[in-house]
């Protein structure tokens, strides 16, 4: 007996099992934390230079420069949460909803919005049948058809920029449309409220609706978690993933037709550099690479928090070059305390 | 020998589209004027070397399974800092040339640590370090273009022709050896199929006793190891290196993955040969001097490319319907297309 009991005894899983409390809290807490910490960073280095971080006019400026990130987030949640990994066509995405508002301002502001919203929902219905339906590779592909939209931007506007005011027809009618366009990138509500950090924030809101209050959001978790056990337990996997790049697509138009409003010009150029810095505000909110894990709300904080780093190093007086350098160094620990924690607790 | 009868169909076609899409482009060649003069087949091929550096560090990268989005960025700091040595602190042009190469070699050390042992998806490692290589690019440039100066001994040297019967410069000749030299490196040597193998399945590679950590590792240095060497003799060949270097019209990364694509490597990892890389990044270079404007080299290029993909994505959605419906319906599919 004696006997068996020892070598039951040598069996006893000895490996370590415990997990760090620290990464536990780190896990829950996750962006809001650097958030907050980076806020404290922020007065003491604003304070160290004389001035006041918390003053209106730089909340007001962290805000607007925040507010074209966090309208694409809100969509390229979605991608990353699938399992996709990333968008690649949301600069042309962007472009492209741009050129075709400004070129059809004729018709009218409403109309020519909806145009524009419109193009977004069609690149996003190719890429969700290409990925969804047929299992194309989402990097490769995006990425090829941006460079396609690209291609054709550029020969069907042969490489110009538009302008609305002089693509705008000489009616009363055209000239509204015109300047109603550029408006909206100006209106401020309470004097620091700009209309595209409201319009952002409600994305937000319906972003956050969409996932965890509707059955596509559940879906889409089991998908980004499992794709086979999903596709299993009955799920049209298909459906679920064109639907996240039709969400993904559209807010990507919704925020390039507010970038072409804020530079004034529609070019083929605009959205350059939005889908990394975009996929960065997304992990930056612990969403998981692999799909799966994260929320709306923590990609809110992740956006937050990009915009306030790089507000930190405005104030620090880096020159926009190198910045990056700050940014691809804070870029790569925190994805590595994320895998890193992700992998302790077993989940990644 | 190799006697196997080559039957001219699909998939012959598909197999060496990148051949095809040379001689097609050097057909389109026929009808330009000028086009078959040596002056002409010098430059083209001569500026688009660097795009061969580049796709030559991403095809490997692919090969194993991985994504390097720090090609563009290693081959124009190494280009920096090649000129750069040389102008301030006069050090002689191939002392320069290693010591940028080593600086490449670098950064592939440390993107292969993060890829191989922090265990970060390499697309997002590689996005990282991209960061970081632009910030160090105007750290050390300060974003001002770094020039040859009034030496011209190396330049010379790369633009000239070394084969006097051949109407390629000496740095478009020095390319194609170091692609040759890579082939033989990856079909023959050891290191080089256990990156087919990595690239393949990593799981079962590691099984088989491959130490498929510094496999990974080797690959992000040897792919940054070629663009760092490619950027800073292309700085000396072109004479003049800026930290936009070679992004007139398309994006170079974006060259690079589409001659990969179209030069037949999988799009998993796997299988895929450099040559095909070079031969596509010839053709693309060649295309260039057809079409001079910029938005035509685009959508064709881009039109290539997805035709590419989608082509692959559709066989392979094809042939995982029948995969499994019953067990030999896949066969009798592939012996209907002619396959086996």
């Amino acid at each position: 007996m004696s006997e068996v009991n020892k070598t039951a005894q040598a069996k006893v899983d000895t490996r370590k099992t415990e997990i760090n409390k620290g990464i536990i809290i780190f896990n829950k807490m996750g962006i809001w934390v650097i958030v907050i910490g980076l806020l404290v960073l922020g007065t003491i280095i604003a304070a160290a230079g004389g001035g006041n971080f918390f003053q209106a006019s730089n909340i007001q400026s962290i805000l607007e420069a925040v507010a074209l990130q966090g309208m694409v987030c809100a969509g390229l949640f979605y991608i990353v949460y699938a399992g996709n990994m990333n968008d690649m066509s949301i600069p042309l995405t962007m472009a492209l909803a741009g050129m075709l508002t400004v070129q059809s301002i004729n018709l009218g502001f409403p109309v020519a919005l909806m145009i524009g919203i419109a193009s977004g929902v069609g690149v996003g219905l190719v890429n969700g049948f290409m990925i969804g339906k047929l299992k194309a590779n989402p990097i490769i592909w995006t990425w090829g058809f941006n460079l396609l939209i690209s291609g054709i931007v550029r020969v069907v506007w042969q490489g110009r920029q538009l302008y609305a005011d002089s693509v705008a027809a000489d009616t009363e009618y055209a000239q509204n449309a015109a300047n109603a366009f550029y408006s909206i990138s100006r209106t401020y509500l309470t004097g620091v409220f700009s209309l595209m950090a409201l319009v952002m924030i409600i994305m937000f809101v319906i972003s956050w609706f969409i996932h965890a209050k509707t059955s596509f959001g559940q879906k889409l978790k089991m998908v980004g978690t499992n794709y086979e056990a999903a596709k299993l337990s009955g799920i049209n996997c298909s459906r679920v993933i064109t639907l996240s790049y039709v969400i993904c697509s559209t807010c990507s138009a919704i925020a390039g037709i507010f970038y072409a409003a804020f530079r004034q010009v529609a070019s083929y150029e605009n959205g350059t550099g939005y889908d990394f810095s975009c996929l960065t505000c997304v992990l930056l909110g612990g969403t998981l690479l692999g799909g799966g894990k994260g929320s709306v709300i923590r990609t809110f904080g992740g956006v937050l928090a990009y915009g306030i780093l790089n507000n930190i190093l405005s104030w620090t007086g880096l020159g926009t070059y190198e910045k990056y350098t700050v940014q691809g160094i804070v870029f790569l620990i925190i994805v590595w305390i994320n895998t890193y924690s992700e992998r302790k607790l077993g989940r990644g | 020998m190799n006697t196997k009868k080559i039957k001219i169909n699909g998939s012959f076609l598909n197999s060496n589209r990148a051949l095809l899409f040379l001689i097609v482009v050097l057909i389109a060649g026929i009808f330009q004027n000028n086009f078959y003069t040596a002056f002409n087949i010098n430059a083209v091929t001569g500026n688009g070397s660097l795009f061969i550096w580049l796709g030559l560090g991403f095809t490997i990268c692919l090969i194993a399974g991985h994504m390097d989005l720090t090609v563009q960025y290693v081959s124009t700091l190494a280009a920096l800092m090649c000129l750069g040595l040389h102008a301030d602190q006069k050090i002689p042009w191939v002392l320069a040339i290693i010591i940028a190469t080593l600086v490449g070699a670098l950064v592939g050390l440390i993107n292969g640590i993060l890829v191989a042992k922090l265990k970060i998806h390499s697309f997002i490692a590689t996005l990282g370090m991209q960061f970081v290589l632009r910030g160090v690019m105007y750290f050390y440039s300060g974003g001002a273009e770094m020039s040859i100066g009034s030496d011209y001994s190396a330049n010379e040297v790369l633009t000239g022709q070394l084969i006097p019967v051949l109407p390629f410069s000496t740095y478009f000749l020095i390319t194609t050896l170091v692609i040759i030299l890579v082939m033989v490196f990856m079909r023959n040597t050891r290191t080089g199929r256990n990156i087919y193998l990595v690239g393949g399945n990593l799981e079962t590679a590691w099984l088989a006793g491959v130490k498929s950590d510094k496999v990974t590792i080797a690959v992000f240095m040897l792919s940054s190891t070629c663009c760092a060497l490619g950027g800073a003799l292309n700085g000396i060949y072109s004479g003049a290196a800026n930290v936009t270097m070679g992004e007139k019209g398309i994006a170079p990364l974006m060259i690079a993955l589409t001659a990969t694509i179209i030069g037949g490597t999988a799009i998993s990892g796997g299988a895929g040969s450099v040559v095909n890389t070079y031969i596509t990044l010839v053709a693309v270079a060649f295309l260039k001097a057809i079409f001079v404007k910029t938005e035509e080299q685009v959508l064709v290029l881009a039109l290539i490319l997805i035709a590419c993909i989608a082509y692959e994505t559709i066989a392979q959605y094809r042939k995982d319907k029948v995969l499994g419906t019953r067990p030999n319906l896949h066969l009798e599919y592939l012996k209907e297309k002619g396959k086996i």
